[in-house]
């Protein structure tokens, strides 16, 4: 019962902080904003007994990701004071018509999937030995060609970045 | 899966939450109170001086007269600071401090909650702190904050990989116990028991030499206090802050360095468990955490008074070139020695060697000047060249 309170409240806090990230009149704002939906939503996995991806939420999204954001725009913009501007250019009908199909899609596959252990409407907890052993035994292979990938793109970026330095 | 301590008094498990909650918050007060006064004193020591000795009994209640100062002083906010941001980034900055504090075990079952998770938790919270000193930095309107914000951003985000590495050093081990068969834990009070008898410096120095290198760029102490050097860009992030905001981000910094030094001392020198053994009176486990806790600290300070500060592409080199490469050829040896089951003697020698390197390369680096060539490159890697 308090964790469907609890759950409630956070899922309006989080509603309320996309609605920032969209309508905020500065960059800046619409930066700090995504910070608190992010940190929402591994709130919100914390209720649902997956703490392992509640703090992978909490470390990407909260503290890597929108960082980086944060850091892009101390580095390029000139007035960090944070004063209105225009953000919404002539690519608004487009970026509308791609966050409503999105809904869309998400909401469909939510709705329309039956989930495993979802019968008794209690969340079942995972344990992080089983998620290891899916991620390095059962997709060993994969999660190494992910890793390698990643680390030719890593690479990659920093060439083009100097390239364009040198010239 | 979340362990819980059994309730004290057998009371219901939310009240005994914020029972405990309110003892570390009230704990960690007086904690900062009297390291601010104890670092004036120690430093002071340092430089053959005396530090406060006119409020009280030798200076014991210099503290308190900061804080008394700092709650009356007046909270200016500058005309072209954004409101919201400058307002909120102290307490953006001082709740995942606060957070962390939730998950350290102080003694066996001392602690507010016991997370199964506790080690990650411990830096996927810290990860956030970042944003606070980033908002502070955006949010002031101040070209110098700014400047001081993309510094510690730049700086933490840097050495939180070597961090993380060297603790994912100790977690391998922890595997390799006896009675784990072969599964490591996250578990803080855990990986404290599996020290009783001998703590993780003794296998892992390297590991540990890293960890306090990064704990001190993450702490923002000097030689790494570029983001708040005062003679470069005047105090940093929080320049424009004055009174009661401004004490907020001190109050996180000294609790961040209070919670670090529980938390290295739990990962690497055994936590409450070592030399006394799990079996020892509650105050015991307790006094021997608050001790190494109080050496960390101690060396913080040291470490502060001895080493001038360094320059931000020192700063970077040193994080990028010398203590990732180590950190993750201490990741690698540790899982050949672990995947072979060679004797744990092995750990500790090879680590030792990695930490000889390191130490070596520090100190060739400080005692010589040529910068030329590919060999010069090297030596310009590392501390202390000024």
């Amino acid at each position: 019962m308090a964790t469907e309170v609890l759950w409630w409240i956070f899922a309006v806090l989080i509603t309320g902080a996309g609605a920032g990230v969209v309508f905020s009149r500065s960059v800046l704002h619409s930066a700090i904003f995504l910070i608190g939906t992010m940190a929402g939503i591994g709130a919100m996995y914390i209720f649902l007994t997956v703490e392992f991806l509640a703090l992978v939420q909490f470390l990407i999204y909260g503290g890597a990701v929108t960082v980086l954001i944060l850091l892009a725009l101390m580095l390029t913009r000139a007035d960090p004071s944070g004063r209105p501007e225009k953000v919404n250019g002539a690519q608004m009908p487009f970026a509308l018509l791609v966050g409503g199909g999105l809904l869309a899609a998400l909401v469909g596959v939510a709705v329309g999937t039956s989930w495993p252990g979802n019968n008794d409407d209690e969340p079942t907890n995972i344990d992080i030995t089983a998620v290891s052993d899916r991620l390095f035994a059962d997709f060993g292979a994969p999660f190494i060609l992910i890793s390698a990938l990643l680390l030719v793109a890593l690479v990659g970026a920093i060439i083009l970045a100097r390239q364009e330095e040198g010239e | 899966m979340m362990l819980f301590a059994d309730p004290l008094f057998g009371l219901p498990s939310w009240i005994d939450a914020i029972i405990r909650v309110l003892i570390v918050v009230l704990a960690m007060t007086l904690v900062v109170v009297y390291l601010t006064y104890g670092e004036r004193k120690v430093v002071a020591r340092f430089q053959q001086r005396l530090g406060p000795t006119r409020t009280g009994p030798g200076g014991l209640l210099q503290g308190f007269a900061d804080a008394l100062k700092l709650v009356t002083k007046e909270d200016i906010r500058p005309a072209n600071a954004d409101r919201w941001v400058f307002e909120l980034a102290p307490y953006a900055t001082f709740i995942p401090v606060f957070l962390v504090l939730v998950a350290l075990p102080f003694a066996e079952n001392w602690g507010v909650r016991n997370l199964a998770l506790g080690l990650f938790y411990v830096f996927a919270i810290l990860g956030l702190n970042i944003v606070g000193i980033l908002m502070a930095g955006l949010g002031s309107g101040n070209k110098y904050a700014l400047l001081g914000g993309v510094r510690a951003a730049a700086q933490m985000i840097s050495y939180e990989i070597p961090l993380v590495v060297s603790l994912l050093c100790v977690v391998m081990i922890t595997g390799a116990e006896d009675g784990m068969n072969g599964v490591g834990t996250l578990n803080l009070n855990l990986i404290a028991a599996l020290q009783e008898d001998r703590p993780y410096i003794v296998l892992q120095p390297l590991a540990f030499l890293i960890f306090f290198t990064a704990m001190l760029s993450e702490l923002h102490r000097a030689p790494f206090d570029i983001p708040v050097a005062e003679s470069e860009i005047v105090g940093g992030y929080f320049v424009e802050y004055s009174g009661i905001r401004w004490s907020m981000f001190q109050l996180s910094e000294y609790a961040s360095m209070w919670g670090f030094s529980v938390f290295g001392s739990v990962v690497f020198l055994g936590g409450w468990a070592w030399p006394f053994g799990v079996d020892a009176h509650w105050t015991i486990q307790l006094g021997t955490t608050l001790v190494k806790s109080l050496a960390f600290i101690i060396a913080i300070f040291w470490v502060r008074t001895t080493v001038p500060r360094l320059r931000i592409d020192q700063l970077m080199n040193f994080s990028w070139k010398v203590l990732l490469e180590l950190s993750f050829l201490q990741l690698i040896v540790n899982g050949f020695i672990l995947y072979y089951e060679w004797p744990q003697e092995l750990l500790a020698l090879t680590s030792a060697i990695g930490a000889g390197l390191l130490i070596f390369l520090i100190i060739r680096h400080a005692t010589t000047r040529s910068t030329s060539g590919l060999v010069g490159t090297y030596k310009t890697l590392g501390t202390a060249s000024q």
